[in-house]
């Protein structure tokens, strides 16, 4: 698997492209964060922003925000690890040099956990800083309160980015697969769930789609309390537990990755 | 020692049958040429080789069998178009090459060398011209020193320079004992770089053996005598006959363009020896490739 993971590495660390999405993500992360403390109106729910930094719910906070740059960034650079192969036809060449397809399916595979790795240990970084520097009286068990959203993030990670690897590998062409993967996450989910979905059965069973499930493994932590936010007129929770999100996450990551090697063994290159 | 052994090779895209039942032999050392006009299925076959594509029926084998699915690390290919990361120079291309063969130290310098390209080996690959795309790819075929090579069209697109710079590395490659495997539409560039030659059409052999004996413009004429003994003996004499072998109690002849049917009878009837049977094949393989390539 090292041996394969270094061969990923070689193929990204010049890209230009992924350079800049990584940069991206790493700046983001502290700096879209901490813009809270300068929102001038807090919800009525929300004390005082200090929430946001202060140990042990930063882990929550972050996570959120983390989310969408995971979401974004992860996600394309996942898209662009297969497609761009597909573009200059070198997983051809990887396979006429001597990679056989399984190989190449545990390329990528290593490559998605190694980000989502790197991704989740400096959100794990993040953390302990911001929480360390807003925290008045710190103690250890406060810091590890919500340790759980550290394997959630990572979990979070390899959803989105084993989504985003099947989505590459079935459309092949970047900008195709790169538009489905956002209308999908953005829309095409979110209109099946509430339009579709819940028409036809209102039930919680609305809540297991893919998309959702990975999103509220780290969701707005005020939703978890959102009884009486904003006419909620649902007869069931809004979120999934995490629990049941950690379950739901791992059959479809599961499944994407299964489609993935059975799509790379099958699909002319 | 074979390194390739071919068997009864098919494969069809829907309704179009690309290869028919191939059958092909390529010994250690061979320079080997696959000689067809487009769309006969050489690709095709390499793509297969190559791990690429899949046959529908029949079986192939490298080496013997001996190295099973790692057959390919041993290979060096180059198949239709070069195919490298556009955005890394040639050294980081050929590293790529060298980390899925596992090769400790890579012999960069020696094979840029080789094709002429150490003094762009830091450019990008997407600043390359279509030559140095191809020598390049040249180039990552022979890194780690493969006992096998495999080129396709090598010398596709590129104009007369390029072309003429292909076939100098190609020969200097040969030159170092490597088994060689070349598909070609191009008649001329077999016959001055292979060995070894297989014609194929529609996915079908026509003919395969050394390229002096099938691209040469030798005529062949089948002789019969009710004495073989006396007649061999006799035909062993004309310089003009370049080879002979015997099938069903006849004698096939490759003789001089320039010798005639006649020529033979008439020398025969002077040393009075009646022929039973002589027939002169006016076709050579050399004019059905031309005939089927037009």
């Amino acid at each position: 698997m090292l041996h394969l993971l270094t061969l990923e590495w070689k193929k990204v660390r010049k890209n230009s492209t992924f350079r800049v999405l990584f940069v991206l993500y790493l700046i983001l992360l502290p700096s879209l964060f901490l813009v809270g403390k300068r929102l001038p109106d807090l919800p009525d729910e929300i004390p005082s922003a200090d929430v946001f930094y202060m140990f042990p719910t930063v882990w929550e906070y972050l996570a959120y925000a983390g989310n969408w740059l995971v979401f974004f960034f992860l996600g394309f650079l996942a898209v662009l690890s297969v497609t761009v192969e597909y573009n200059n036809k070198t997983l051809r060449q990887n396979v006429i040099t001597g990679l056989t397809r399984t190989e190449i399916f545990k390329a990528k595979l290593s490559y998605i956990i190694a980000l989502s790795f790197v991704a989740t240990a400096y959100y794990f970084i993040v953390a302990i800083v911001i929480g360390f520097f807003n925290t008045e009286t710190i103690y250890w068990v406060k810091i590890w309160q919500e340790w759980e959203m550290i394997p959630r993030y990572f979990l979070m990670c390899l959803g989105y980015t084993s989504f985003a690897l099947l989505l590459g590998l079935l459309i092949k062409r970047t900008g195709i697969a790169l538009f489905l993967y956002l209308s999908y996450v953005m829309f095409i989910e979110v209109v099946l769930r509430w339009a579709v979905h819940r028409n036809l059965f209102d039930h919680k069973s609305m809540h297991f789609y893919p998309m959702n499930a990975i999103e509220d493994l780290t969701p707005f932590p005020l939703l978890k309390t959102a009884k009486n936010f904003g006419g909620n007129d649902m007869k069931f929770e809004i979120l999934l537990s995490p629990s049941e999100a950690v379950g739901t996450v791992i059959v479809y990551t599961a499944l994407f990755l299964f489609c993935s090697y059975g799509l790379l063994r099958r699909s002319s290159l | 020692m074979n390194v390739l052994q071919i068997s009864e090779l098919s494969k069809n895209y829907g309704s179009i049958r690309a290869l028919d039942q191939l059958n092909l032999t390529v010994e250690k050392g061979n320079i080997f040429g696959i000689l067809g006009p487009n769309g006969s299925g050489k690709t095709t076959t390499l793509a297969i080789l190559l791990g690429i594509l899949s046959q529908d029926s029949g079986s192939y084998e490298w080496f013997g069998g001996n190295f099973g699915s790692k057959a390919r690390l041993r290979l060096g290919a180059l198949l239709e178009t070069p195919n490298f990361y556009p955005y890394l120079d040639a050294d980081d291309n050929l590293d790529i090459i060298a980390h899925i063969k596992k090769i400790d130290k890579p012999n960069h310098d020696e094979v840029l060398e080789l094709v002429g390209l150490s003094h762009r080996r830091k450019s990008a690959f997407k600043t390359y011209s279509l030559g140095m795309k191809q020598r390049l790819a040249i180039a990552a075929a022979m890194v780690g020193e493969p006992e096998v090579l495999i080129f396709d069209e090598p010398t596709n697109g590129l104009d007369p320079q390029g072309i003429a710079d292909i076939r100098t590395i190609i020969k200097e490659i040969a030159a170092r004992d490597k088994t060689i495997i070349m598909a070609s539409h191009i008649l001329d560039e077999v016959e001055k770089v292979c060995s070894h030659v297989a014609i194929i059409k529609n996915g079908k052999m026509l003919a395969q053996g050394n390229v002096g004996s099938i691209l040469n413009d030798d005529i062949t004429i089948e002789v019969g005598a009710d004495d073989i003994g006396n007649l061999v003996t006799f035909l062993s004499d004309i310089s003009a006959i370049n080879s002979m072998t015997r099938e069903k109690g006849k004698l096939i002849l490759s003789v001089n363009a320039d010798f005639s049917a006649a020529n033979l009878n008439q020398m025969a009837f002077q040393k009075g020896i009646t022929l039973t049977h002589l027939v002169a094949k006016a076709t050579s393989l050399e004019s059905e490739f031309l005939e089927i390539t037009k």
